[in-house]
């Protein structure tokens, strides 16, 4: 398939003539951190961490094992604070028109909003939209964007920000603590079970640009929530950053489930960081799908803290042309008796390279504790390739750890066998991989399991000759 | 005595020999010293400690003696490397440091090639079936002294033949603190439809710290069949790569290793397919008592249009203490998209239905652990094709199971 064909299909690839009501000069430095600080209005120790995460990211190296990333990206070509709205509204009909008219275009309405317990949409910095069901508020469901959670409710916010993922964890994790902006906060009270799904979607209009939207989610004893979000790009020639922070705080017996569909354009390098701690008989569950991008670095992970939790990662990527799939998932125990499930398929196809990068530990306290890996991936052609980068790290006798990967293609066979029964043979390779990644696909929801399905039908588009 | 490594001792060892040879350890000094020691900041190597391992200690002079066994005949050479290098130096000339290059990056086999002295060239012409093995015992001498045998193997076109090599020797710890450095290189070549039963252990003492690299290419329709045993030694890297070099070729590695007390032991494999319709299958069986650390890493790595690979990985951890630590690490690096890749690890301890099975068949629970261990390294073992060899290698771990 030529690249023009891939970028005509991607159908998010437009950009929207938007005017930045604020803007930084590009460039990393003090100074946009003092800006953004004094134009978000910010308590003085929010304003000293991004100060001190700005230096713990100069200071930080790019770990060996990201290969190119460093000669990649010019970090100072990039923007770092771009915002094309004013503040976040909580009415459809205040979103700025042309806003409006980009999302419109995105297929996300104020119509979708029936299906979900509540919307965010950011747009470059800044939350152009955050609002949550009437009924779902009244039991207490706190749903904003991450600015608005930490100036109404800066007590909860303080006590979970940063604890998770500090910025001295990565040198990523540190960039977006730097210039974070926008994500959204959500706080479960307890015994809640948020039935709807609460949806956000990202999107960067602006060029050459960092999007640091920073999320936190807490879900407090007995609650549920499913946390859905989407994101999509400009094609443009140069390329834009995506840094993204996802904490998340499931507390005793509470379940969560978040799931990710990137579709960024091939322009956007995806670094993302994403960690949940699982309190005693929590269960957290990660549905990662990552269809798009330049470049994704991203391995959700779930640190088990207290007895029973269970932590679940599904993981799916699809790397085409030009792009590299680094996903995986990470489980690390740190209680008795928990237990945990990843489970990851990846395609690889016109050149793409896909990799599995996990990582399994199991720590002293880890009594009795049972982890399950399985990879799969599928390579569709001799320009692609695939990794898988497994580690697993036991301390003692008390856990039982297994990890089982394969590689292969669509095998002759199994088209050979469709196609006798009277099935082309692009329509076969398809149905083949269509039900190679179902495991994954059916966690869904609806609307993103038929969008998956359609992308990678259009992924697959000649690739058996 | 002569300690600590310098240009000057490795001068004075080496006087005398051919230019060729000269040139190829002088670049691999030059590997050695440009690299830097490995610290616990590289991923290989965080969770080892090799703080005991004082270069500056060690006397220079090689202090390993072989001793071969095996009839030869039809042209098979099997000697030791001195005289191979006299009496056959062409051959040796062609085969030395092609695939364990002097400029490699790897500290300690750059070390190893810059110093080697005693060692063994066995050499199977074209066709020839030699029914007896050859058997190389290395036994490792002194205290703080190094060894550094080279075993040089090459297997002709339609020759077969079973190589047994075993490391032992060394001090202990009730030898006042003394060590052992130990570096070997073994390097293999098993041409177009030949055929190498390999099979390998060490016994060191247990103050030995051991480096060892094994690589061989297997060329067309040619096959490999490797069983390697790690028992002894304090800290034992162990490096096996076989790279698949022709269409047909087969390699299958199996290992066992039995850590116990304070043991570290690196596995880094590597089946490594260069052409395609190849097979690789790999095995490893690890046993963790007491606070011993085992630390797996196997990479399959299939080259661009090697179609028709089928490659196979497996690392099996038992664990008997709290107390020990197990990583594993089974690594697929594929660019070809007609082929079959697939790996598995598990850590994990005896089964509670297994010991209540043996329990209600009458056996004390010491001797149900004991049958399950041994039971758990059989398949390994079972590979071994020389009755005495395989008998070795039980009684190794039998004494180990019940520490005898």
């Amino acid at each position: 398939m030529s690249t023009e064909l891939l970028h005509g299909t991607y159908k998010e690839g437009f950009h929207d003539d938007l005017k930045a009501v604020r803007k930084v000069p590009k460039g990393l430095s003090h100074e946009v951190v003092d800006y953004m600080s004094d134009v978000k209005n910010e308590p003085d120790w929010m304003r000293q961490f991004r100060h001190r995460s700005l230096d713990l990211f100069k200071k930080q190296e790019l770990p060996a094992w990201l290969p190119g990333l460093r000669d990649e990206i010019n970090f100072d070509e990039i923007t770092y604070y771009v915002s094309p709205v004013e503040k976040s509204a909580r009415r459809w009909e205040d979103v700025p028109e042309d806003i409006r008219r980009t999302y419109d275009k995105l297929g996300i309405a104020k119509e979708e909003q029936k299906l979900l317990g509540g919307l965010g949409a950011q747009i470059d910095s800044e939350m152009a939209y955050h609002n949550i069901q009437e009924s779902l508020a009244k039991k207490g469901v706190i749903f904003l964007s991450c600015d608005d959670g930490m100036k109404e409710f800066p007590e909860i916010f303080k006590e979970h920000f940063a604890k998770a993922i500090p910025p001295e964890d990565n040198k990523f994790a540190a960039l977006n603590s730097a210039f974070w902006s926008g994500g959204s906060f959500v706080y479960i009270p307890k015994g809640v079970k948020c039935d709807i799904p609460l949806s956000v979607y990202f999107r960067i209009n602006a060029e050459q640009f960092g999007q640091f939207e920073r999320t936190l989610i807490i879900c407090d004893d007995d609650s549920f929530c499913h946390y859905v979000e989407g994101c999509s790009a400009p094609v443009y020639t140069t390329h834009s950053l995506h840094a993204a922070v996802v904490e998340i705080f499931v507390k005793e017996r509470a379940r969560c489930r978040y799931t990710t569909i990137q579709n960024w354009s091939t322009d956007v390098y995806n670094l993302v960081t994403k960690r949940a701690f699982a309190y005693k008989g929590a269960v957290m569950e990660w549905v990662d799908g990552n269809l798009g991008s330049k470049r994704t670095v991203k391995y959700p992970s779930v640190y088990m803290v207290g007895e029973g939790a269970h932590g679940e990662i599904l993981s799916l990527a699809s790397a085409d042309k030009n792009m590299w799939q680094d996903a995986g998932a990470k489980l690390v125990f740190h209680a008795p008796n928990c237990t945990g499930r990843i489970n990851s398929k990846s395609i690889s196809g016109h050149g793409g390279r896909a990799s599995y990068r996990g990582l399994v530990q199991m720590n002293p306290a880890a009594k009795d504790c049972r982890v399950q890996v399985n990879c799969d991936a599928l390579i569709l052609d001799p320009q692609s390739r695939t990794d898988t980068y497994p580690t697993m790290e036991v301390d003692g006798d008390l856990a039982t750890v297994e990890h089982e990967a394969s590689v292969s293609n669509v095998s002759e066979e199994q088209i050979f066998y469709l196609m006798s029964r009277g099935i082309k043979k692009e329509d076969a390779v398809s149905m083949i991989v269509n039900g190679f990644i179902e495991p994954i696909v059916k966690e869904l929801p609806m609307e993103f399991a038929v969008e998956i399905n359609r992308l990678i039908n259009l992924q697959m588009e000649g690739s058996v000759g | 005595m002569t300690t600590g490594f310098t240009q000057q001792t490795l001068e004075n060892i080496t006087s005398g020999e051919p230019v060729w040879l000269r040139q190829q350890r002088q670049a691999a000094w030059q590997t050695f010293e440009k690299l830097p020691l490995p610290t616990k900041r590289d991923v290989e190597w965080q969770r080892f400690d090799l703080k005991a391992l004082k270069l500056d200690k060690i006397s220079v002079e090689p202090s390993v003696t072989e001793k071969l066994g095996g009839a030869t005949k039809d042209g098979v050479i099997f000697c030791d490397m001195a005289t191979a290098a006299t009496k056959h130096g062409d051959l040796v000339k062609e085969y030395l440091g092609k695939l364990i290059a002097p400029d490699e990056p790897r500290k300690f086999a750059a070390l190893h090639a810059a110093f080697w002295k005693t060692g063994t060239f066995v050499y199977v012409p074209r066709n020839v079936q030699v029914a007896t093995p050859l058997e190389i015992l290395y036994e490792f001498n002194g205290r703080n002294t190094a060894g550094f045998p080279h075993t040089l193997v090459v297997v002709e076109p339609g020759a077969e033949a079973t190589l047994v090599q075993k490391f032992v020797g060394g001090p202990q710890p009730s030898n006042n603190g003394a060590i052992g450095l130990h570096a070997s290189g073994t390097e293999v070549f098993v041409k177009d439809g030949g055929h190498l039963h390999y099979i390998s252990y060490q016994n060191f003492g247990a103050n030995v710290f051991d480096f060892t690299l094994k690589r061989a290419r297997v060329g067309r329709d040619a096959e490999i069949d490797w069983v390697i045993g790690q028992f002894g030694a304090s800290f034992q890297r162990y490096d096996i790569e076989c790279e698949m070099d022709g269409e047909g070729g087969m390699s299958y590695m199996y290992g066992v290793c039995f850590a116990e007390h304070n043991q570290q032991f690196g596995q880094f494999t590597k089946q490594h397919h260069k052409t395609g319709n190849t097979v690789s299958d790999l095995l490893f069986k690890n046993v963790l008592r007491d606070s011993a650390v085992t630390n797996y890493a196997g990479m399959i790595k299939v080259e661009k249009n090697a179609n028709g690979t089928n490659a196979y990985q497996a690392n099996r951890n038992l664990v008997l203490s709290e107390k020990v630590k197990c990583d594993t690490k089974p690594i697929l690096e594929i660019e070809s998209n007609q082929l079959r890749c697939t790996h598995g690890a598990t850590v994990g301890r005896l089964e509670d239905q297994h010991m209540f099975y043996l329990r209600s068949r009458g056996l004390r629970e010491e001797q149900a652990r004991e049958v399950l261990i041994e039971a758990f390294l059989d398949p390994v073992l079972a590979r071994i094709q020389v009755e005495n060899v395989r008998q070795e290698f039980s009684t190794l771990i039998h004494n180990k199971v019940v520490r005898k």
